[in-house]
C-alpha cells in the first residue's frame, strides 16, 4: 500500500516533469513561428501595386524598416536576436499579403507595430516594394464588390455631445441619390487630438442599426482654457468604408488654465522674479557697505578741515 | 607755302566728309541698337508684369506668430529667416501653454544608442560629448543590472540656474533649461551644481567649427557650439516649435520615450507614435523621478525596468559604452 503511494508519487511527478519537458521543447517552436489571425491572412490591397507605388513603398521603407532589415537581397540586416530577416528572403516572401500586412501594422517583440505611424495605404506600399524583390510574384486585388460597402455612397460622420457631457454620440450614414441609410455595424473610433498625436477616446464601437455610436468622456479629460477638445472621428477598416473622418470642436473637457513655469519668485529665476529677501538683503549689504565708506570719508574730511582750522590759528596766535 | 595750305585744306575737308559720313553712320548704327534695345526692355518689362499679373488676386494662407492664420497676397510673401535678436527673444520666452514632459520607459531600454547619435548630429558633438547617455546600472550585486538614458532633467527648480553669475543658463514659461553660448563665461558654476550630471563644457573647438562659423547662433539649438562655454540637452526646442517630437525620442527604435505636454496630459511614444494618458502611464507603472529628497523637481519621469523585453546578458555594451 506504501510502496504503491510512493510509486504514485513518483509517476505524478515524472508526468509533470515530463509535462515541463514537453512544454520547454513546445513553447519556443510556438515563439519562433509568427502566427497571423486566419481571418486576417487573406487581407488583400484594394489597388493594384505599380511602379509608383513600389517608388513610395522604397522611401517609406527605407525611413521605417531599413534601420532593422537592410537593403531588400543584400542580406545586410542587424545582428539582433531574434534576426529581423531579410524581406527578399524565401522566409518572408511565402507569407501571403495579408500576413505580412497584418506583421507591419501588429509588429511583436521587437519589431515595432506601426499601426499608429503608417496608414493601410502606406503599409500597402510596403508591401509593394517588398513584391518587388519576387520574381514570381502574381498579385490579388481585392474585388471591386467589397472594397466599399456602400459604394458610390458619399459616406458622412456626425458628432455631437449627449445632455450631461458624459458622452460623444456619433452617427454615420452613407448617402446616394439624396437617400440617407445609417451605416450599420462599421468599426469606428474617437481620437482627441494632441500636440503629438491622437489619443483613443474609449474604445472601437460597432455602430449599430441606426448608425450610431456612443463614446464615453471620461470626467478628467482636459481641454483648452474654454474646455474644448479637437475631436477627430474615423473607421478602424478604411477599406471597406472609405477614408472618411469628421474633425470637430466639442466642449468636453475640463478648462485648463496653463501656468507658466516661471511666474513664481525664485532664486533661480530672473533679476525681476527673485525673492524678495534676497532683493532686501542684498539691497541692505550694498547701502550699509557703501554708507560706510561714505561715513567714514565725510569724517576724514572733517579732521582735515578741523586740522586746516587748527593749523590757522596756531599760526595766528604765532 | 600757298601751295601747302591749299593741300592741306583739301585734306580737311576730306577728313570732314569722312567724319560726316562715320557720324551718319554711328546714328544709323545707334538707332537700330536702340531701337533694339527699347523693343527688348518692352519685352522684358511686359514678361514681368505678365509674371506679377499671374499671382495678382492669388492670396496664401500664412500663421502668424501669435497663431493667428491670415491671407496675404500671394506676391507679397518673402522667405524669412530669423535674426539673432528674434532667436534670442523667442528662445528666452519658451512657447506659451506648454508645459513639456518626458517619461523614459527602462524597461524597453537595450542600449542601441540611436538616441545618443541623433542628439549628437543635430546639436554638432563628438561622439564622446553627451547631452544624452545610457548609463548601465548596477545597484548592488543581487539586482540585475540595466540600462538608463539621462539627458538633462529640466528641473521647476534648477539649481544650475541659481548658481549661474551672469544669467547664461535660464528657465522658460513651458518648463525648458538652456544655456545661452552667446552669454556664458565659462565658469562651469552650473556643472558643479547640478545634481545629474546633465552638462557638458566645450574644452576643445567644437567638431564643426569651421563649417558653423557663418551660421546665425540659435539658442534653442545650440549651433554654433563655441568653444570655452556650457552645452546641454535642450529637449530639441527647435523641434518642440514644430510641433515635433525631440530628436532622441523620434529616433529611439525601442519605444523607450514618451513625450508630451502635461498641461494636455497625454504623451506620444516617439517609436510607435502611440498617444496616452500621462497621469495613467504613471499610475499604472509606478513612475518616479530621479534624487527626489533634492527637491529639484524634474520634468522626466522614469518607469523602472520590470518585465524586461529582452535579457541583459544577451546583448553587452560594448567595452567603451561601459566608461561612464
Amino acid at each position: 500500500m506504501k510502496s504503491n503511494r510512493k510509486r504514485s508519487v513518483r509517476f505524478r511527478r515524472r508526468s509533470i516533469s515530463l509535462l515541463v519537458l514537453a512544454l520547454l521543447v513546445v513553447v519556443p517552436v510556438i515563439s519562433q513561428e509568427w502566427l497571423v489571425p486566419a481571418d486576417r491572412q487573406g487581407r488583400l490591397s484594394t489597388f493594384a501595386f505599380n511602379d509608383s507605388i513600389e517608388k513610395a513603398g522604397l522611401q517609406l521603407y527605407n525611413l521605417n524598416c531599413l534601420s532593422c532589415h537592410g537593403n531588400p537581397g543584400k542580406g545586410n540586416y542587424q545582428q539582433l536576436i531574434p534576426p529581423p530577416g531579410d524581406p527578399a528572403t524565401e522566409k518572408i516572401q511565402r507569407n501571403r499579403d495579408g500576413e505580412i500586412f497584418f506583421k507591419i501594422m501588429e509588429g511583436r517583440g521587437q519589431m515595432p507595430s506601426f499601426k499608429n505611424t503608417l496608414s493601410s495605404g502606406d503599409i500597402w506600399a510596403i508591401v509593394a516594394y517588398i513584391r518587388s524583390f519576387n520574381s514570381g510574384y502574381v498579385q490579388t486585388v481585392m474585388p471591386e464588390i467589397t472594397s466599399g460597402a456602400y459604394p458610390g455612397a458619399l459616406i458622412a460622420i456626425t458628432l455631437r455631445l449627449a445632455a450631461e457631457k458624459e458622452s460623444v454620440i456619433m452617427k454615420v450614414s452613407a448617402i446616394r441619390d439624396n437617400t440617407s441609410v445609417p451605416v450599420v455595424g462599421a468599426g469606428v473610433k474617437l481620437f482627441v487630438k494632441r500636440t503629438f498625436g491622437l489619443l483613443p477616446l474609449d474604445e472601437e464601437k460597432i455602430t449599430d442599426d441606426n448608425g450610431m455610436a456612443t463614446f464615453g468622456i471620461p470626467p478628467d479629460l482636459r481641454g483648452d482654457t474654454t474646455g474644448n477638445i479637437r475631436v477627430s472621428a474615423r473607421f478602424t477598416d478604411e477599406e471597406k468604408f472609405g477614408t472618411a473622418a469628421k474633425d470637430t470642436v466639442l466642449q468636453a473637457g475640463l478648462k485648463v488654465i496653463p501656468v507658466s513655469l516661471v511666474k513664481d519668485r525664485a532664486m533661480w529665476n530672473t533679476l525681476r522674479k527673485a525673492p524678495w529677501w534676497i532683493l532686501l538683503s542684498y539691497g541692505l549689504g550694498v547701502i550699509l557697505v557703501w554708507g560706510f565708506i561714505i561715513v567714514v570719508m565725510l569724517k576724514l574730511r572733517d579732521i582735515f578741515i578741523i586740522g586746516e582750522f587748527t593749523e590757522k590759528e596756531n599760526k595766528r596766535e604765532a | 607755302m600757298g601751295g601747302k595750305k591749299n593741300k592741306n585744306k583739301a585734306e580737311n575737308t576730306d577728313i570732314q566728309q569722312t567724319l560726316e559720313a562715320s557720324r551718319r553712320d554711328f546714328l544709323k548704327k545707334a538707332g537700330i541698337s536702340g531701337a533694339a534695345v527699347l523693343s527688348g526692355a518692352a519685352a522684358v518689362l511686359a514678361g514681368y508684369r505678365h509674371e506679377k499679373s499671374k499671382n495678382k488676386g492669388e492670396f496664401v494662407k500664412v500663421l502668424t506668430t501669435d497663431n493667428k492664420l491670415v491671407k496675404i497676397a500671394a506676391e507679397e510673401v518673402e522667405g524669412y529667416e530669423p535674426g539673432l535678436k528674434e532667436l534670442q527673444k523667442r528662445g528666452r520666452e519658451g512657447i506659451p501653454g506648454k508645459k513639456w514632459v518626458m517619461i523614459i520607459d527602462l524597461s524597453k531600454c537595450r542600449n542601441a544608442r540611436k538616441c545618443i547619435e541623433a542628439c549628437q548630429s543635430a546639436h554638432h558633438l563628438r561622439p564622446y560629448e553627451y547631452h544624452i547617455n545610457t548609463l548601465v546600472m548596477q545597484e548592488s550585486v543581487n539586482t540585475p543590472a540595466y540600462f538608463m538614458p539621462k539627458p538633462c532633467q529640466h528641473c521647476d527648480n534648477p539649481p544650475c540656474v541659481s548658481v549661474c553669475p551672469v544669467d547664461a543658463t535660464f528657465k522658460r514659461q513651458d518648463g525648458v533649461v538652456l544655456i545661452d553660448n552667446e552669454r556664458c563665461i565659462g565658469c562651469r558654476f552650473c556643472i558643479a551644481a547640478c545634481p545629474y550630471s546633465a552638462r557638458m563644457f566645450h574644452w576643445e573647438e567644437p567638431v564643426n567649427a569651421q563649417a558653423d562659423k557663418d551660421k546665425e547662433y540659435d539658442i534653442e539649438l545650440n549651433v554654433p557650439q563655441k568653444k570655452g562655454t556650457i552645452s546641454k540637452c535642450l529637449f530639441s526646442s527647435d523641434r518642440l516649435r514644430e510641433n515635433q517630437l525631440p530628436y532622441c525620442v523620434s529616433a529611439c527604435p525601442n519605444g523607450v520615450y514618451y513625450f508630451g505636454d502635461e498641461n494636455e496630459d497625454a504623451v506620444t511614444n516617439g517609436t510607435t507614435k502611440e498617444t496616452v494618458k500621462l497621469s495613467e502611464l504613471l499610475k499604472q507603472n509606478g513612475g518616479y523621478r530621479l534624487m527626489p529628497e533634492l527637491g529639484t523637481q524634474p520634468r522626466v519621469y522614469y518607469l523602472p525596468p520590470k518585465n524586461r523585453i529582452f535579457d541583459f546578458d544577451q546583448d553587452k555594451p560594448r567595452e567603451e559604452d561601459l566608461i561612464i
